[in-house]
């Protein structure tokens, strides 16, 4: 020990030498923060998906509950706390519990190592470049909950736990339909996720790093998109399959399985399910955004830089627009098609393009 | 840090116990990804981020997750109740009771290099000032491709059998 100040409750290594309290009031104050966003975020996410549903079928969507339906998710949170928890007999009493709040839990912590904005110094001289920090009498405030140079590793094994939380609460139902959807939902993770590794070993050859804030710095000027166009569509349709959203909506198909994995459960149980789903969307763009849209970068070169978080904010929010527009477009694959086009589609177009990225880079 | 120690080593041995005395397969498996989950955050404190992530993709992500699919599904063991003087018991007793005794000399050693403040011998390649010069990552993945080349590939071999292995067994049960 003594090599490096470390504070683990961020899970960051800390260089400058600032005072422990002082670290672990920013990590509660950002904590605090990123929950709360993610959870709004959350709730008007449904608001949009319904209003886009309904444009897209050429209806109004909710409009009663506030100015333009602007308190729907408000209302509907408050009628998921007050309905009866309804639940299956023959259920695992406990991991029936558990594998709700394992949902959202998974989906919360996966953000933590996203960054939203330039590293900043507050209240000293410098600041944070590609491969150079410094701050002088000030406090460096890392625009994420974890600034750690595995980033995108952590992100990898956070949500491959969420995994856990779908299969245990189909098991523990003791319903066919939900366990079904368990399956289903197991196999289709395991095998997107192989997916989703392969997609993002571009962008990582090309940043050369695995810290994600290091990864925006290196996308100044061209994005990774335009070297990386390939990647882009294998994360982003490997994304659809991760989240559990049309066409890839297999573990949850009501029109064969009821509502997959979460049939069973009721009330709030289910709404963190439903929150989880929507949390989890919100990170797959995020990472999306981070790897090959360039973060907090500027769209454009005359645009102002400082305005960072509104850039990632507006990336973002596309690539959540282009998976409503999605869902409400196409219809559902079939299940066999699904995981042929997983391990015979994506995966050997994802190997390719590692290749070809690996060669690329050793000539450059 | 040593709260998170504390915390996290707690969890870790009462999920261990949890292991072994589980009446449901389900739950020591359970009980093992949270072990592993443990172990991870031990790795952060350690300030082994990558080990920490791996630890937690391969083993709780990939591995416990086949395991738990496995057990929901087929339910080995349901029935079976263990005697608590079955030679298998007295066998994994004694192998315990050895593994004990190695963690323990190996733990001696490590309170007497933090008590005296000195490490007698050779800096290794993830020295912790080496690491924080190159970082984390890029130590383990040069030491991986030179020092342990040959371990390195050797072990990517055995994985390579192995599938292939996997994929001939399936072939054969459906021919017949």
């Amino acid at each position: 020990m003594g090599q490096a100040a470390v504070s683990v409750v961020t899970l960051a290594v800390v260089r400058a030498p600032v005072s422990l309290p002082l670290t672990l009031v920013v990590a509660l104050v950002k904590g605090v923060l990123v929950v709360f966003a993610l959870a709004t975020a959350a709730a008007y996410l449904t608001l949009l998906e319904r209003k886009i549903a309904a444009r897209i079928q050429l209806r109004i969507g909710p409009n009663r509950v506030g100015p333009g339906g602007l308190l729907q998710p408000a209302a509907d949170g408050v009628k998921l706390i007050f309905k009866e928890k309804a639940a299956p007999a023959g259920r695992d009493r406990v991991l029936f519990q558990i594998a709700p709040a394992l949902a959202a839990g998974a989906a919360l912590f996966a953000f933590a190592t996203i960054p939203i904005n330039r590293t900043i110094c507050v209240g000293g001289h410098g600041g944070a470049g590609p491969l150079s920090v410094s701050c002088a009498g000030g406090y460096l405030l890392h625009w994420d909950l974890a600034n750690v140079n595995i980033g995108l590793l952590y992100i990898l094994a956070v949500t491959s736990m969420g995994v856990y939380a779908i299969f245990l609460g189909g098991w523990s139902s003791n319903s066919k339909y939900s366990l079904l959807g368990a399956l289903r939902s197991s196999a289709q993770l395991i095998s997107y996720e192989m997916a989703v590794s392969f997609a993002i070993v571009g962008p990582i050859l090309l940043a050369g790093t695995l810290n994600l804030e290091q990864m925006v710095h290196q996308q100044q000027g061209l994005w990774f998109i335009f070297l990386q166009p390939l990647g882009f569509l294998l994360y982003f349709t490997a994304a659809f399959a991760e989240t559990n959203r049309l066409p890839f909506d297999l573990p949850e198909a009501e029109g064969e399985l009821g509502a997959g994995y979460h049939t069973e459960f009721a009330g709030m149980r289910f709404g963190l399910f439903f929150f989880a789903e929507y949390i989890n969307m919100v990170t797959v763009c995020s990472i999306a955004t981070v790897l090959f849209l360039g973060g907090w970068l500027a769209p454009v070169w005359f645009l102002p830089s400082w305005l960072g978080p509104i850039w990632f904010v507006a990336k973002a929010g596309l690539l959540l627009f282009v998976m409503m527009w999605v869902r409400w477009t196409f219809p559902r694959l079939r299940y066999d098609r699904l995981m042929q086009f997983g391990w015979k589609v994506l995966l050997p177009l994802g190997l390719a393009n590692i290749v070809v990225t690996a060669v690329f880079v050793a000539v450059r | 840090m040593s709260v998170i120690f504390g915390l996290a080593a707690a969890v870790a041995v009462v999920a261990a116990l949890g292991v072994v005395v589980a009446q449901r397969t389900l739950y020591s498996a359970l009980a093992l990804v949270a072990n592993m989950v443990a172990l991870a955050v031990l790795f952060l404190t350690l300030d082994a981020q990558f080990l920490a992530a791996v630890q937690i993709i391969v083993y709780a992500g990939a591995v416990m997750v086949l395991f738990v699919f496995i057990i929901a599904l087929l339910s080995p063991g349901a029935q079976e109740r263990l005697h608590p003087l079955e030679a298998r018991v007295l066998i994994g007793g004694l192998a315990a009771v050895a593994f004990t005794v190695v963690v323990a000399r190996l733990t001696l050693n490590g309170v007497s290099v933090a008590a005296s403040g000195r490490f007698y011998g050779r800096l290794g390649p993830f020295a912790p000032v080496l690491v924080d010069r190159h970082g984390q990552v890029q130590t383990l993945g040069e030491q991986l491709f030179t020092t342990f080349l040959l371990p390195f590939e050797l072990s990517s071999l055995l994985l390579l059998v192995a599938a292939v292995g996997a994929v001939y067994l399936s072939r054969r049960r459906r021919a017949s």
